[in-house]
């Protein structure tokens, strides 16, 4: 019997970031937590975040965080390519976890976003309301740590909800402070 | 020969094999006599009975999920995607395709084909095929010659059906644009070299359209590995799913033009066909039930092995065509050798027009075979039998030894040959 056996999609709508592609939730029929160290050593360029604790990378154009018991996936292409990669995912998970006592752990960093991929989550209307010239500044600088994602005030508006779900999501992946409540529990 | 029987679960209409041989050799056969027990052999047609889980696959979907796929965000319409994408990952698997998304689904292999050649071919395009072709592949190579002004060759096959890659060869112009070829003729069963087209279609930069709705299933076949450019198969046959049911493997790089627009559900925002796949290729709310069904039957033939398939068919081919060598007054065609063709057979009982022996072998033996061209017309032109048609047997992977037997047995009487012919099956 395999680690993980079945990874199911829970939820799925068009993606906030390009709406011609897809965003979902998906649940492992088991825990994740103690494979996800172990992933981050075979994944070459993931985000390993013990608070969460979660892992973050690109597979390919797709961003991917893997929590315990949630898979969210950004900008796959259709449902399709979803399962075709959730099922990729369910071979990695069950391959590294056969393979673990050869694996050193990496709990650490190896991989950061760019500020322009930051920038894709924003609202990209310019508004300076946060008191930077453009979003995609806004975006380099939360990247160094001088602003903090609650800055951008927009984000809250309703009409933008969806995107400030992925939005806070994602800058929790990567260890910056997100407000309380998020990443929001599946399905929300 | 129990074996398949086991495997395949309960079969709904068709009893154990012993009790279809009591069955037959009481109540039927050389008697002559009417009987409720019938022996399928239009597989080609379209296979039957179907594996148990098929049935099951469609029911369960009816009766407990129901809902459209692509379409919604509940767990039920999550549910349907999956079982299309299960179905999807299944037949890729089968021809050989790692990229699931470049398998589209279609209503059969002749919206396949049509989806095919009316999506590639341009005007003052040149097209070559083969003179063993099914209608499903000619006429729509007819009408874009009608209204696009394509031109259109076909490569001579021999009278049994087999094909000399170099005639197809010799054919190719500057503007061919696309090679169309059956893989296996659903008149005589005759494989046709399609390794070697597509490697003549690589080294001249052409794409290759090859036509399965005979062998997906029945017959292995790597799409990547051959380096093939578009697949067309059918879900009803060799697949074991049911009618309404089939697709088209489209090779990364290759667009072609939708032959139908719509909604495909996610990217409702867009004003035309999205460009990714398969979505830009299945407008319209998709034959989720039929599709629970190709997957079922896909994920039967997986698990039987199309090799072993393969070899079964192949081991009553053998049968049939060994019985019917000894029959005087019979014409089969096609190659006649089960190494160089499927499980399909064409012929005719001299002086017995084919449908009258069809229609017997129906009548006083409950045999099921068709008669006529086989929509097929290019095909009977080729092997001479274009003004009377042939009698086609197709044998499928639940057809018994016993029913070749019979098939043989009842032949030899409708050729009024039986006190002459001492059949195989009567020494063994
Ligand atoms: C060689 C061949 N091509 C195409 C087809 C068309 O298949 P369908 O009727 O499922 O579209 C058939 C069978 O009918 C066939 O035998
Ligand atoms: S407040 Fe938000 S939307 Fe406005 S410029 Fe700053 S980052 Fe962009």
């Amino acid at each position: 019997m395999p680690f993980l056996e079945d990874i199911d999609i829970a939820f799925i709508e068009p993606c906030v970031a390009d709406p011609g592609r897809v965003r979902l939730y998906a649940e492992p029929s088991r825990d994740l937590a103690e494979v996800l160290p172990y992933l981050n050593a075979v994944i070459n360029h993931a985000t390993y975040n013990k608070d969460g604790p979660s892992l973050t990378f690109m597979k390919e154009f797709r961003l991917i965080t893997i929590y315990p018991r949630r898979i969210t996936m950004s900008k796959a292409q259709n449902t399709t390519d979803a399962w075709q990669v959730l099922d990729w995912l369910k071979d990695l998970i069950n391959d590294t976890y056969d393979r673990r006592g050869s694996i050193t752990p990496v709990h650490g960093v190896r991989w950061r976003p760019t500020a322009l991929q930051i920038y894709e989550w924003l609202p990209r209307t310019n508004c300076k309301a946060c008191g930077e010239p453009t979003c995609l500044a806004f975006a380099v600088k939360l990247l160094l740590g001088e602003r903090t994602p609650q800055e951008c005030e927009p984000l809250f508006l309703p009409e933008h909800a969806s995107l400030r779900r992925a939005f806070f999501e994602i800058v929790a992946a990567f260890g910056y402070p997100a407000p309380p409540g998020y990443p929001a529990p599946p399905g929300t | 020969m129990t074996d398949s029987t086991e495997r395949w679960g309960k079969p709904v209409c068709v009893p154990g094999d012993e009790d279809r041989e009591q069955e037959r050799g009481s109540g039927r056969g050389l008697a002559g006599s009417m009987t409720d027990v019938d022996i399928y052999m239009d597989n080609a047609a379209t296979s039957f009975p179907k594996p148990e889980a098929v049935i099951e696959a469609m029911a369960d979907f009816m009766r407990n999920v129901g809902a459209s796929s692509g379409r919604g965000a509940y767990r039920k319409a999550l549910e349907a995607d999956k079982i299309v994408f299960r179905a999807r990952q299944a037949v890729a698997r089968l021809l050989g395709v790692a990229d699931v998304l470049r398998v589209v689904f279609t209503a059969n292999a002749t919206e396949s084909l049509n989806l095919a050649i009316k999506g590639l071919l341009s005007p003052g395009d040149h097209v070559v095929t083969t003179s063993m072709e099914h209608n499903a592949v000619w006429r729509p190579l007819k009408a874009v010659e009608r209204t696009r002004g394509v031109t259109i060759s076909q490569a001579p096959c021999a009278h049994d059906g087999t094909l000399d890659p170099a005639d197809m060869e010799a054919l190719l112009r500057p503007n061919t644009r696309l090679i169309v070829m059956t893989h296996a003729s659903n008149v005589t069963g005759t494989l046709m070299p399609v390794a070697e087209a597509a490697a003549i279609a690589r080294a001249r930069g052409i794409p290759i359209l090859v036509d399965c709705a005979q062998t997906a299933g029945v017959h292995p076949i790597d799409v990547e590995r051959l380096g093939l450019d578009l697949v067309a198969f059918t879900g009803h046959k060799g697949l074991m799913g049911p009618t309404g049911t089939g697709g088209l493997y489209i090779r990364g790089g290759l667009d072609l033009v939708p032959l139908k627009d719509g909604g495909t559900g996610g990217d409702s925002m867009l004003e035309h066909q999205p460009e990714w796949l398969p979505d830009r290729f299945e407008a319209g709310t998709l034959n989720v039930c039929g599709i629970a069904g190709l997957g079922a039957g896909a994920r039967f033939v997986l698990e039987e092995g199309v090799e072993r398939i393969r070899e079964k068919e192949a081991g009553l081919l053998r049968r049939l065509l060994d019985g019917l060598s000894e029959i005087p007054g019979l014409e089969v065609y096609g190659p006649r050798d089960p190494a160089r063709q499927v499980a399909v057979v064409s012929l005719n009982v001299r002086g017995v027009p084919a449908e009258e022996v069809a229609s017997r072998l129906d009548r006083e033996y409950g045999i099921m075979v068709r008669a006529g061209l086989h929509c097929a017309p290019c095909a009977h032109k080729t092997i001479g039998t274009i003004q009377r048609g042939a009698v086609r047997i197709s044998l499928g992977y639940f057809n018994t030894e016993g029913d070749v037997d019979q098939c043989v047995r009842a032949l030899a009487r409708i050729a009024g040959r039986l006190s002459e012919v001492r059949l195989h099956a009567d020494r063994s």
